[in-house]
């Protein structure tokens, strides 16, 4: 790498190496940040994104390595030594007190003018001002678990400034928006850039920023492999292979055969969440044989609670779910289970696996009684289910008595889909199946969905990632706040969709043409 | 099966490496109190080993111990904190010699009736607490504690009041059981009983009992409660289920001290047999063969340390500082886990965007 003249960036991160005892998070990275510029920091989950925003924000120590900020080299050893340099972070995890007003979020951890008084009103005055220079609105006193994800994300961003962040790193922005939000986000962005101030957007997808980035910089397995400039015409293609080293399948070769009879019929569902509040408010959908149906909608409006209540999981308050003729609500969930309905939950370390156990005990998990031999678990049958999983669905392990823990998500989700495709359910419900897998793994588990599909299981496939909506669904059915916001057919246009998102309800919308 | 072998034996060492530290740092103690570490450890091991005699006393000692400790594994694999060892053995105790006292049922049938009645008292006695959890929500530490004094209270008045033996001289205990229903001893003049035998089997069975559907199912409850019934499996009705099964062995384990040892109730039955069962059971990793491994281990350190007591100037608290180090290692163990940092590490890796 020929010499950076290191005055011409924001942010030079000069041979960055993070090590996690054995493992390099990052393995001599370069990384440089134009001012007043947006720059794209792609890479598959664990290419060592996050670390190295991590090092900058001056969460990690980098073993070796230079930092530079505005030309000066710095030892950034805590974020609140990276905030005095103006550099401000985003997390993917929001970090707000959920009981608190906006204001009073931004106004935790930092002095007040007023000495011991709060400066509760000057601080909303400035804020209020700030969000407007930036086109963003809010309002500062209100509380933040009444506000959208959206919403969230611009306090985020707000404290950030607020702070006087010159250099704003945003983590993974895009996965929880619907597109009507990110094109807000967006806007704020352009705005912050044309104000002179340095944007690095983390994200493992890149459409979804490539026309606001000016340049990109891809990492794989630690290492940096590239720094492209791109622009809308740049193609996804071409990044994708640097980011995962190989071609990239993406267009599904979706069979359109015909769906068969209604399996599955949801009437007039409602459900109670955990804090006791209508969580599926009259919730109504069909799932039919042989077809994928989408239920697309921004995370918390109800489609845990669905896939729950769907399971005999949680309790149903009124309305019915019939499997073929039969009424299934508020059955135990070994009824489903014994019914063939298989499910892929949301949360895989919680519910889906039981961690602490081995592989082959996580396969049967819902099928233990089978596999015994009076009453005792029948070890040689296990084992020889355990090779059969692994060699049918790849899964990379040392042995079937490793611990489910010790396999990485993708080899996770392929133990859960061993098991809950075991059987040939009649009626898989899939939550958010793909959530946290890198790019192989996320394109074998959509397989796997369309080859359910084509054994004749009415699959559901409850997702917040619009891409994997589209690239699967027959039907795309929309959810906001506990209820059927309309059913699109399967490959309708995007903002459509983002509107019933957001809670336009379909049929107002189709009165008013 | 190598991963295997090689798991048990990173647990074999991992306890021996514990006791060798508690040894350690509790010999450093003794010489602050002027004594010295080797002559105490030596008069110990002498007290547990040196003679047919005192090896006996560690295995009288050990048949109590080891199956309260396999009663309280149970709870402890569920994740279900059941610290009430000591109400549930007196419970057992207080059925069974009801029964026997009371009923007069020929010994032939009247045997296999006191036992069953100890497991029935020392399963309901879990069982409520297990029920309370489900019912209310109610911490099982809590109440299996609370249920503790219940019991040993319930006991002081049986054996001060309506079940004091009325041709006794007012000591605070029941009759004596008669003679065809106590468990018989190896050799006169010695008090180890065949309740080593019924140790053993239970052993056994508790091998078999791990790798038995109920035991999956119990197992499973321990790796949490959403992936337990995400499998088809009733929480409530397990968690009840568990406590009783961990409180039945707690009671048989009563059964054996009365009908081996004691022949009757009397105050202060336990003496703290449910702490120390606690930590036999955690020494064990949970593990029967790790359980009767580690519950001889410290019944050698009960008696050991009652000998070295007369014999030395050194007091016997030392045992209980011992005993108190190993929980502190086993705790400090798990704490400082190794191999789980590395996974911590890894997994977080694997989070990085």
């Amino acid at each position: 790498m020929e010499e950076i003249k290191v005055n011409d960036y924001a942010v030079v991160m000069k041979n960055i190496v993070k090590e996690f005892y054995d493992v390099r998070a990052n393995d001599n990275v370069n990384f440089l940040v134009k001012n007043g510029s947006i720059h794209g920091l792609l890479g598959e989950n664990g290419a060592g994104k996050t670390t190295l925003m991590n090092v900058l924000y001056g969460l990690y120590h980098p073993e070796e390595g230079e930092i530079f900020i505005n030309g000066i080299k710095q030892d950034i050893h805590s974020p609140t030594k990276a905030i005095s340099l103006g550099i401000g972070m985003v997390h993917q995890h929001f970090m707000l007190a959920r009981p608190f007003t906006i204001v009073e979020n931004v106004m935790l951890g930092r002095k007040s003018r007023k000495g011991i008084l709060l400066d509760t009103k000057e601080t909303a005055k400035d804020l209020v001002a700030l969000a407007e220079k930036y086109k963003m609105k809010i309002d500062p006193y209100a509380k933040i678990w009444q506000l959208s994800v959206g919403e969230q994300q611009r306090v985020e961003i707000l404290t950030a400034l607020y702070q006087g962040a010159e250099v704003l790193i945003l983590d993974e922005p895009t996965a929880v928006l619907t597109p009507q939000e990110v094109d807000g986000l967006f806007v704020t962005l352009r705005e912050m850039k044309n104000d002179g101030k340095s944007i690095i957007l983390i994200t493992h997808k890149l459409e979804e920023i490539v026309c606001i980035v000016d340049e990109v910089t891809v990492l794989r397995d630690g290492a940096m492999i590239g720094n492209v400039e791109v622009d809308c015409n740049t193609t996804k293609a071409e990044l994708t292979k640097m980011m995962v080293g190989r071609d990239v399948l993406f267009n599904f070769e979706k069979s359109n055969s015909a769906a068969g009879e209604k399996k599955l019929t949801i009437k007039d569902l409602k459900v109670l969440n955990d804090k006791n509040f209508l969580a599926l408010d009259g919730f109504s959908l069909d799932v039919h044989a042989g077809e994928i149906i989408g239920l697309a909608g921004v995370d918390g409006n109800g489609q845990k609670e669905l896939c729950e209540a769907l399971t005999g999981i949680r309790t149903v308050e009124s309305g019915e779910v019939k499997l073929d003729t039969i009424n299934i609500e508020n059955k135990p969930p070994l009824f489903s289970i014994k019914k063939g309905i298989a499910h892929i939950p949301e949360d895989r370390h919680i519910t889906g696996l039981a961690l602490g156990w081995s592989l082959k005990k996580n396969l049967i998990l819902k099928t233990f009684k089978d596999n015994s031999k009076f009453g005792l678990i029948d070890e040689k049958k296990i084992e020889d289910r355990w090779e059969k999983a692994r060699v049918a669905y790849q899964i990379k392990a040392n042995s079937g008595d490793d611990s489910a823990r010790d396999l990485s998500g993708g080899n996770q989700q392929k133990v859960i889909l061993a098991r809950e495709l075991e059987n040939n359910p009649v009626i898989l419900i899939a939550n958010q199946p793909t959530r946290g897998l890198d790019i192989g793994a996320t394109e074998y588990v959509r397989q796997k969905l369309l080859d359910a599909k084509g054994d004749g299981a009415g699959v559901l496939l409850v997702s917040a990632d619009l891409e994997e909506i589209l690239q699967l669904s027959d039907r795309i059915a929309v959810i906001y706040d506990g209820k059927l916001m309309g059913i699109l057919p399967g490959g309708s246009d995007v903002k459509k969709i983002g509107e019933l998102m957001m809670g336009k309800k379909l049929e107002v919308e189709q009165n008013a043409k | 099966m190598l991963n295997k072998l090689t798991k048990n034996l990173n647990q074999i060492l991992l306890a021996v490496g514990t006791i060798i530290l508690a040894l350690i740092v509790g010999g450093v103690i003794i010489s602050f109190s002027g004594n010295s570490p080797l002559d105490a450890y030596f008069s110990m091991f002498n007290g547990a080993f040196g003679s047919k005699q005192r090896f006996m006393e560690v295995l009288v000692r050990m048949i109590p111990l080891v199956i309260m400790a396999l009663g309280t594994s149970v709870a402890f694999k569920a994740n279900l904190w059941n610290i009430g060892g000591d109400g549930q053995f007196i419970m057992g105790s207080i059925f069974a010699v009801f029964v026997t006292i009371y009923s007069g049922l020929p010994p032939v049938i009247g045997i296999p009736v006191s036992i069953l009645a100890a497991m029935l008292g020392g399963g309901l006695w879990a069982g409520l607490a297990g029920w309370l959890k489900v019912k209310f929500n109610a911490n099982e530490v809590i109440t299996t504690l609370m249920l503790n004094y219940i019991a040993v209270y319930f006991l002081s008045f049986l054996v001060y009041g309506p079940m004091m033996d009325p041709k006794g001289s007012k000591m605070p205990q029941t009759e004596i059981i008669p003679q065809a229903f106590r468990l018989p001893l190896f050799e006169s003049g010695n008090r180890l009983h065949m309740g080593i035998f019924l140790a053993l089997i239970i052993v056994i069975i508790m091998i078999f009992f791990w790798k038995s559907t109920v035991g999956f199912k119990i197992g499973l409850l321990g790796q949490g409660e959403k992936v337990t019934t995400y499998a088809g499996v009733s929480v409530k009705k397990m968690i009840v289920f568990t406590m009783i099964i961990s409180g039945l062995l707690a009671g048989i384990s009563g059964w054996t001290e009365i009908y081996g040892v004691q022949y009757r109730l009397l105050e202060g039955i336990t003496s703290g047999y449910g702490s120390m069962a606690i930590v036999i059971a955690l020494m064990g990793g949970l593990n029967p063969i790790g359980i009767l491994i580690s519950g001889f281990f410290f019944s050698a350190l009960l008696v050991g340390g009652a000998t070295m007591q007369r014999m030395t100037a050194i007091p016997f608290s030392i045992v209980d500082i011992v005993q108190g180090l190993i929980i502190i290692f086993i705790i400090a163990r798990t704490a400082v886990n190794f191999k789980e940092i590395k996974n911590k590490i890894v997994r977080r890796m694997g989070h990085v965007k």
